[in-house]
Order: structure tokens, then sequence, then C-alpha cells
């Protein structure tokens, strides 16, 4: 599905990146490790396109990604980011003005549906839905983008550090939703070492 | 209308010693920027008095290619001030934010003219250049804010911006939150004045009038209609010069390009 071909990124003089390759099938899941700064979330940023790199090629589904092509791509894969700056006003407005992108608008109506369940599974109070974004917590944040995320009903998964301000209950909750799912592709960024049984994770170890 | 006082020599002397209380308190406080003030002042002081000597022609000729030519090079300036003061690339920007206050404030203004002062010739210079410029004027320090905190947010928020893209959303789509920021924020200063105009402050134009003679219930009227050619000439440069610049401003992947910016964050 990805197949990432002797990629090289550095910023000013260091290398974040160098000479880096591995492939990612339909179905995967790929935990990426390394210390910090070595170039994890920079990998995400490649393969969405917002960054390019300097040098090897990426390519999406057999063809490589180009400033037209990685729209499309960016239509196909839901980005869970670290950052937890998700926008400003109420929550439901967050989810409302990610239904009306026109890519996303066939959706719509399922998302009014689903909103309550994935509430109910993330455990979040309905009532967070008409709160500020500014006024929750790091958890709350990080639940909220998730589920900003699955209402877009896509199949890849690009997942940085998702859970992290999460307690240990909820976060075996959130790796579970994702990597229990055998037709989810899951490349993620995650500090903790669960490996749920019946689930292959591969990792990928940045050096 | 029997205009205002002329004002003499010596009252222009008194007005130089009142500069004495901000040129002492500059320089007593250490301010640093007594160079500027006094550069700023001379500045002001000799293109109005160029300004003064060149109106007087354009006001007598009342020829309307002189006029039009004239409000031109107004537009042009206040682009260029635009572009400079929100940090942006004059490069870039100069064509599109051109543009952008041309269509808005010929609009505005020639709506002016000819609707609300109901003029025989829409061209008059003192309709043209005086209600122009309060136009421009206005709209230019709302652009500043406008068009500058549209390109500032884009890029102090990126990864928000980022976010949207990575949610599906088209380049327009993404930015739609950015420019909504923005134009609330350019829109504010002025729906502020409008709230207090007339008790805190009496607008430059009614004080014109006022003492060039009108009564204040006609000065009234057009304080209140040039405040919505402001606001309706504010709405219209900032939408065109965003929709303008957006063009030229990223890279075909929906990057932000980097070179627009003037400085480095």
């Amino acid at each position: 599905m990805f197949d990432i071909q002797n990629i090289s990124k550095r910023f000013s003089e260091s290398f974040v990146l160098q000479n880096f390759s591995f492939q990612i099938s339909r179905g995967d899941k790929v935990n990426i490790t390394g210390r910090s700064g070595i170039g994890k979330t920079t990998l995400f940023r490649l393969l969405l396109g917002f960054e390019k790199p300097d040098s090897g090629t990426i390519s999406f589904e057999g063809s490589v990604l180009t400033d037209a092509s990685v729209w499309e791509l960016r239509r196909r894969v839901a980005y869970v980011s670290q950052d937890l700056n998700i926008g400003t006003g109420k929550v439901q407005a967050l989810f409302d003005e990610t239904m009306s992108f026109r890519a996303n608008l066939k959706y719509k109506e399922g998302a009014a549906i689903e909103i309550p369940q994935l509430f109910d599974y993330f455990e979040l109070q309905d009532s967070l839905l008409q709160k500020d974004i500014e006024t929750l917590s790091g958890g709350e944040k990080q639940r909220v983008a998730i589920i900003n995320a699955l209402l877009l009903k896509r199949d890849i998964f690009f997942l940085d550090e998702i859970s992290s301000a999460l307690d240990k209950p909820l976060r075996i909750k959130v790796l579970d939703y994702f990597l229990l799912n055998p037709d989810f592709t899951v490349l993620s960024v995650s500090h903790d070492n669960y490996l749920p049984s019946g689930v292959e994770i591969k990792a990928l170890k940045l050096n | 209308m029997n205009g205002a006082t002329d004002l003499s020599a010596f009252s222009m002397f008194m007005c130089a010693i009142l500069l004495l209380v901000p040129l002492i308190a500059v320089w007593y406080f250490k301010l640093g920027i007594t160079k500027n003030l006094v550069t700023s002042t001379l500045r002001m002081a000799v293109q109005l008095v160029l300004i003064g000597f060149f109106l007087e022609y354009v006001f007598k000729f009342n020829n309307w290619f002189l006029n039009l030519l004239w409000f031109l090079v107004m537009i042009n300036a206040a682009s260029f001030s635009v572009i400079k003061n929100s940090g942006l690339r004059i490069k870039q920007f100069a064509l599109p934010v051109l543009l952008s206050f041309i269509i808005a404030n010929f609009f505005v203004v020639l709506y002016f003219n000819y609707f609300i002062a109901q003029l025989d010739f829409i061209l008059d210079a003192k309709y043209m250049i005086a209600i122009g410029g309060m136009v421009l004027g206005n709209s230019l320090r709302s652009n500043v804010i406008g068009l500058g905190d549209f390109y500032k947010s884009l890029r102090r928020d990126e990864q928000l911006y980022f976010y949207k893209l990575a949610l599906g959303a088209t380049k327009y789509e993404a930015l739609l939150h950015f420019a909504k920021k923005s134009f609330v924020a350019a829109l504010n200063p002025t729906i502020a004045t409008m709230a207090t105009m007339g008790i805190v402050s009496l607008p430059g134009m009614m004080t014109g009038q006022i003492l060039g003679g009108s009564v204040p219930l006609v000065a009234i009227k057009y304080q209140i209609a040039i405040m919505i050619a402001i606001l309706a000439s504010t709405v219209l440069s900032i939408s065109l010069g965003i929709l303008f610049t957006v063009g030229y401003s990223f890279h075909k992947n929906g990057i932000l390009k980097k070179e627009i910016f003037r400085t480095n964050p």
C-alpha cells in the first residue's frame, strides 16, 4: 500500500531521516519507535505531503506521490496528530466543520448517529459536545480528535501519540479499537508496549 | 457655506509650540523614538503642503481624467502600504492587492457618488478624492489587520491548517476557518468605533464639515453614509485581497510558500 524508497530528509544541517525504506501492506499494524527528535512526526508529514523528502520516493498504491496526487491520499488517510491544536469553538462545531468538507459530505448523516456511540465507547459525556474545545483537558481533546478521524470512515490511520494523555484502561481501549480491526491499516507512534493477543504488530525502529 | 477661518502664521507657530509636549516627553522618558517623531512630523508637514498646492489645482480644473488618475495614485499608495505593513513581499502581492483595492474602492466611491450623494458628475474631484480618501484610509487600516493576520495566522497555526487538509478539506475549505477569523479581527475596530461614535468621538469628517459651515444634521447624514461605505469597501477589499492572493501563495500540494513573507518568524 505504501512503499517508501530511500528517502532522506534533513533540516538545516542534521539528517532526520537518511536513506530510509520500508513498506506497509493493507491491514498492517506498524508501530514506529525511536528517541524523540528522530523523525517520527516528520515521517507522517512526509507521507501526507506536508514535507517533501530531499531524495527518495514515496508510493501509494503503486504510484509515486506527486503534488497533485497527495490530495487523494489526504482523503484516504485519517490522521490524528500529536499536536492538540484542533481548532476553536464548540466540539459539535468541529465535527460539523469536518463533515461539511465536500469529500466527507456523504458521511454526514451517519455521523449524527455515530457520534453518541463513539462518545459512549470512549467514555465521554454527551454534554461535551457543547463545550469549547479550549476548555477540554488533554485527554478529552485526544478522544475528540480520534472520534473526528473515525467519522471520516477511512481505513488507513496515521496515529501520532494519540493516547499519551489517557489513563491505562482507556489507552488500551483506544489501541484495541484500531489494532483489533483487521480492515484497518495503522501506522502509529506509541510508547505503550501493549500487544493485544492475536494481532501482529510490526515494529519500525528509527535510528 | 463660509468655510473655516484660515490659520495665520502665528497659529501655525503656536501649533509648533504644542509639539514640544510630545517631544519633551519622548526625550525625557528616553523612549528612543525622538528621531522617528521628528521625521514623521516633518514628512507630514511637507507632504501635506505639497498636496495642498496640488489639490488646489485638482479642485480648480476638476477634470475627470486628472481626478481618476489621482484616485488611482492614492489607491496604489494604500495597497503598497498594506503589503508593507503586513510583512508580506511586494513582488508577490502588488498586483493582486492593487486589483482588489481598485475594484473595492471604485465600486464603493462611485456607488456613493451616484446613489447617495446623487452627483451629476460622479467623478467630481471634491467627492472622489475626499470621500475616496476617507474610505481608502480606513479600509487600509483594516486590510493591514485582515490580510496580515490571515497569512500570519496561517504561518503560526500551520499545524491546524495541515490538520484540516488531512481531514480531507480542499485548500479553500481549510482556509475558510482562517479567513473568517481574519475578517472578524479586521472588522472589530470599525464596529467598535461605530458603537461609540458621536459620544466618544466626533469623527474627522463631521468636524471638517461643521468647521466648513455645514449644520450638524447634514454632517451626521454624511457621517453615517461614510461609515457604511467604509464597512463595504473593507469587506470587499479583504475578501478580494484574500481571494486574489491565495492563488499565488501556495505550492501545488497546498503548502504555504514561505517566501511570501519578508521576515522569518
